[in-house]
């Protein structure tokens, strides 16, 4: 929404676009007043002539604000062209107590990777891990990302708002954003004197779990301003309609702190996060070799169900994510400059079954440290034009935990990379466009243990350039089109180049890129078939927006050149029995899809929401399907909200139907009892026929209901928010495609959560 | 053009020189070589050891189960069969070694852990239908109560499985067969009652089997 422009001569309005460039007319030869508004802004008024140059006008804040309006001032520079969508405060409020992944599936195109009912990696567009980039308040989040079951260590109650961009153009922000990028931005500091916070008390009957959350911030005039915030959540087994999940509770305790200056010209601020979550995995779960993998699917109830309890026993992760940021930025006229410093320490230990005493030791364990260093330059050239300039600079150190007693699934390793961009922006009437370019280099200094336990040494370095181009055109003042083709790249990850062993209790073996097929010896990266894995993602998206309905369609395609995937490639035995091993191969894909969001209000009290995101994906070489790629869904939302109520506020009560169908793109099936037979009768099943498989078939389409019902009252000066929500109230039991853990045990059941929220 | 006072020059000399000395630091970690892991859970090699009884004629059969590359592609190492003398009755000791340690190594002797972990393992055997006149049947890998004659037990009564009896069957003409042997690991659920499909796998190895 832009600031208003009317022509009093002849009442005509016009709206400025994003980035506040207007035309107003045609008109006539001769002299017009042109009246000029912006909320939170001073209107002006101005006498000009026809024909006549080009009229700059610069709007000057209105002192007085509203306390309840926060006003984002340094939200991600985004791009007008480019796809994204935002969970802002209200969606926020409505997820409370739930992880990451799990909220930012209330986006169109974004979807979850799960292994278990806590844990969920976000998908966007049906790539994951390190294909998308997590910016925690700005920083990239460095953690051990390459584990189909290591979530991302960041609490969503520290968000204001999380945006994704669905793009490949996030050329600012680096390597590694091929599927697109997740913000997530807490609120800026306050900058005026006062004192404000908000607490949560959550209880959810699933999982018997409780979450309390507060945060509290202030300002000390003169721009200075601090906050801090804390959270602590414990839950038990989680429960499918018919049994107990044993040993998927999990505890997660974070808090930060922040302090800052901001001024008109100049800004600075300090922040401190810590994030540690002790997360238990299914046990019946846990298996050795393929014939225990064969009775665990087969049983139902899963193997070693228990009655509940809260005790999170083998197998577990434990996970600590501490972030330390230093920001400033400063303007000189045109120019704006920002610095950022952060510092990343992730300390993981995976615990699984073992005999005896060493059931206490971790059967793996690594600490990362990351120092990441970004410096950019911002000039408003003209009205029309940006230019934004920058480096970033980032050094990293894997080290294992000693005394795991298991050979490291991946090696010690330091990264050094570094990356220059440039993005321009202009406008033109009714058009903007965008172009950048970026580009990156990588070097890894590896040492590592061998599956003999034997030192290795590796030396690699990486580089590739990235690039975008978009557009924006403002149709109408209700409808507009934006596109972006974007070519970005990325690194390999140090485990897909060598990663080795079982890991988490899969009943499968994995080998990297670079472990010879038939002897197992690390091999140099330039005696492999290597090539850097690179997208061409291509977004359109139309948006039409009334006073009371939004539409918003886009459609996608991503072509990933070189995409690194497991690929079965035998069954091996040793002997502890016989296991299926994944190699990590090189492939090309394709991704098409679709995502629609509607939202109409029609009438004064109800409004209906819709998503849709359909998706199609594919081995292009192989000419095969991939394997996890989210299903196709549908969801609708039905919502009554009423204002005031007597001395209440903000009362809803909404039923949210969801739809999602069966992945019928999926691969092939082999049984493990297949795999074990064709090994028995000495037939080697993947010589002759190395496409992907899957073991068991893709669960069926299912329907799913949520509602939730919500009232606020104003108590003095602050507020109070209650809420009552059940999540699958139909008490279903069906399976997820993208949960791991859909060979073994259904979704949770019916989940009754309630929440009170204090805000002063 | 850049126009720093005082403060900012002072910021960013600061942020500079921070991420160099942290970086320095943080690199000193990973001049020294990383430690080897000392891995005690790995059974390289199973053997197994048919002893006749005192006075027979047969002598003493042993067989070997090897892993050479561990988590690598290549399968066990298999050697037998196991040829044993009809109408004879064997004691089978099974012995499990990890070779990445040297002997006097506590891990190396992977048995003597079984063994004091007693109450938490149990070994299953099968073999096919006609070899052996004692125990009768096809072994207790499929259904828990057939028979197979343990000679030690665990602190509660259970059977453990590193020592056994055989009698192979009479008869005139040679027999050929299948041995397997599966060990589980069950801790807290092994009972009179668990099964070879309960717990997790140890060790899982089958031989070829020959009654001359």
């Amino acid at each position: 929404m832009g600031a208003e422009i009317i022509v009093k001569e002849t009442g005509r309005v016009a709206t400025s676009n994003l980035l506040g460039a207007v035309r107003v007319g045609p008109l006539c030869a001769g002299t017009y007043t042109l009246m000029i508004r912006f909320i939170g802004f001073e209107s002006q008024t101005h006498v000009i002539q026809v024909p006549g140059a080009l009229l700059r006008v610069a709007l000057e804040e209105r002192r007085e604000m509203l306390s309840e309006v926060v006003v984002q001032e340094h939200a991600p520079t985004l791009n007008p062209s480019q796809s994204v969508a935002t969970l802002g405060a209200q969606e926020l409020s409505q997820n409370l107590g739930k992880p990451l992944g799990e909220v930012l599936k209330n986006l169109a195109g974004v979807s979850a990777l799960q292994s278990g009912p806590a844990i969920f990696k976000p998908v966007i567009h049906g790539v994951h891990s390190q294909r998308i980039l997590i910016l925690n308040n700005g920083v990239r989040q460095e953690g051990q990302q390459w584990g189909a079951e290591h979530a991302p260590e960041i609490d969503p109650f520290i968000a204001s708002n999380i945006t994704v961009i669905k793009d490949a153009g996030a050329i600012k922000y680096g390597t590694d954003a091929l599927g697109g990028v997740i913000v997530v931005t807490p609120a800026d500091l306050p900058e005026r004197p006062g004192f404000g916070g908000k607490f949560h008390l959550i209880g959810s009957s699933n999982g018997r779990s409780g979450t309390v959350s507060g945060l509290l911030e202030g300002g000390l005039g003169n721009g200075w301003g601090w906050r801090t915030h804390g959270t602590i959540k414990r839950s038990g087994d989680f429960h499918s309609p018919h049994y107990v999940l044993s040993n998927t509770g999990f505890q997660e305790r974070s808090f930060s702190v922040a302090a800052g200056q901001h001024r008109e010209h100049f800004g600075f601020d300090v922040f401190f996060s810590h994030f540690q979550t002790t997360i238990g995995i299914l046990r019946g779960a846990a298996v050795g070799s393929a014939s225990d993998l064969a009775n665990a699917m087969q049983r139902e109830p899963p193997a070693f169900t228990a009655p509940f309890t809260y005790r999170i026993q083998q197998p577990r992760q434990e996970v600590s994510h501490s972030l330390l940021k230093l920001n400033t930025h400063w303007e000189r006229g045109r120019h704006t400059f920002h610095l950022q410093y952060g510092l990343q320490y992730n300390h993981r230990l995976e615990f699984d079954l073992r005999r005896g005493a060493l059931r206490e030791i971790p059967a793996l364990g690594f600490k990362l440290f990351t120092h990441t260093l970004d410096f950019e330059w911002e000039q408003a050239r003209s009205a029309q034009h940006t230019r934004c300039w920058g480096v970033n600079a980032m050094l990293q150190d894997n080290n294992k935990v000693d005394g795991t007693q298991t050979i490291p699934f991946i090696p010690n390793y330091t990264n050094i990379s570094g990356g220059l961009f440039a993005v321009e922006k202009w406008t033109r009437g009714d058009w903007q466009w965008d172009a950048g370019a970026r580009y990156d280099w990588r070097s890894y200094q590896i040492v590592g243990f061998d599956f003999l336990n034997r030192i290795f040494r590796a030396n690699n370095q990486f580089h590739n350039v990235s690039g975008t181009l978009g557009a924006r055109y403002q149709l109408t003042p209700r409808n507009a089109i934006a596109t972006t083709l974007g070519t970005t790249w990325r690194p390999p990850n140090v485990a897909e180049l060598y990663s080795l062993g079982t890991h988490q209790s899969a009943a499968a073996i994995e080998y990297g890129l670079l472990l010879d097929e038939r002897t197992t010896e690390v091999q140099p990266l330039s005696d492999a078939n290597f090539a850097n894995e690179q997208a061409l993602k291509w977004v359109g998206t139309y948006t039409w927006r009334t006073a009371d309905a939004q539409l918003e369609l886009s459609g996608y395609a991503n072509y990933i050149f070189n995409y690194i995937y497991l690929r079965p490639t035998g069954v091996t035995e040793s002997l502890r029995g016989v296991f299926p091993y994944f190699r990590y191969t090189q492939t090309d894909a394709l991704f098409l899809g679709t995502d629609a969001s509607v939202s109409f209000q029609f009438h004064r009290y109800w409004t209906m929401r819709g998503r849709a995101a359909l998706l199609r994906a594919s081995d292009v070489r192989a000419n095969d399907y991939l394997i996890f790629i989210p299903p196709n869904r549908l969801e609708v939302a039905l919502r009554y909200e009423k204002p005031t109520w007597g001395t209440w506020h903000n009362f809803y009560v909404e039923a949210k139907p969801r739809y999602v169908l069966r992945q019928n793109r999926a691969p092939r099936v082999i049984t493990v009892p297949e795999i074990l037979e064709s090994k028995e009768n000495g037939i080697d099943l993947f010589a002759s026929d190395g496409r992907i498989f899957d073991f068991l078939e893709a669960p069926p389409a299912y329907f799913w209901l949520g509602a939730s019902v919500g009232i606020s009252k104003n108590v003095g000066g602050s507020r109070l928010d209650f809420r009552l929500s059940v999540d699958n109230a139909l008490n279903q039991a069906f399976r997820e495609y993208t949960n791991r853990m859909r060979y073994f045990a259904d979704e949770i059941g019916r989940n009754v959560s309630f929440s009170a929220t204090w805000a002063f | 053009m850049l126009q720093l006072n005082k403060t900012m020059k002072n910021l960013l000399k600061f942020a500079f020189a921070l991420f160099v000395s942290v970086g320095v630091l943080s690199l000193q970690s990973c001049e020294d070589d990383p430690e080897p892991e000392n891995i005690p859970e790995i059974v390289t090699k199973a053997t197994l050891r048919f002893a006749p009884a005192a006075g027979s004629t047969g002598s003493v059969v042993t067989v070997t189960a090897t892993d050479p590359d561990r988590d690598g592609p290549q399968d066990l190492r298999v050697d037998g069969p196991i040829n044993l003398v009809r109408g004879t009755s064997y004691t089978l000791t099974i012995s499990l070694i990890n070779e990445l340690v040297s002997p006097d190594d506590d891990d190396y002797n992977i048995t003597k852990e079984v063994e004091e972990e007693a109450d938490e393992h149990m070994f299953f055997f099968s073999w096919t239908n006609n070899v052996f006149s004692n125990p009768s049947g096809n072994g207790n890998i499929d259904n828990r109560t057939d028979p197979v004659n343990y000679n030690d037990r665990d602190s509660k009564g259970q059977p453990l499985g590193i020592s056994t009896n055989w009698t192979t069957a009479t008869g005139t003409s040679a027999l050929a067969g299948k041995f397997k042997v599966v060990l589980k690991h069950q801790p807290e659920i092994k009972s009179a009652t668990s099964r070879s499909t309960d717990g997790e796998t140890d060790v899982e190895v089958e031989f070829d089997l020959n009654v001359n």
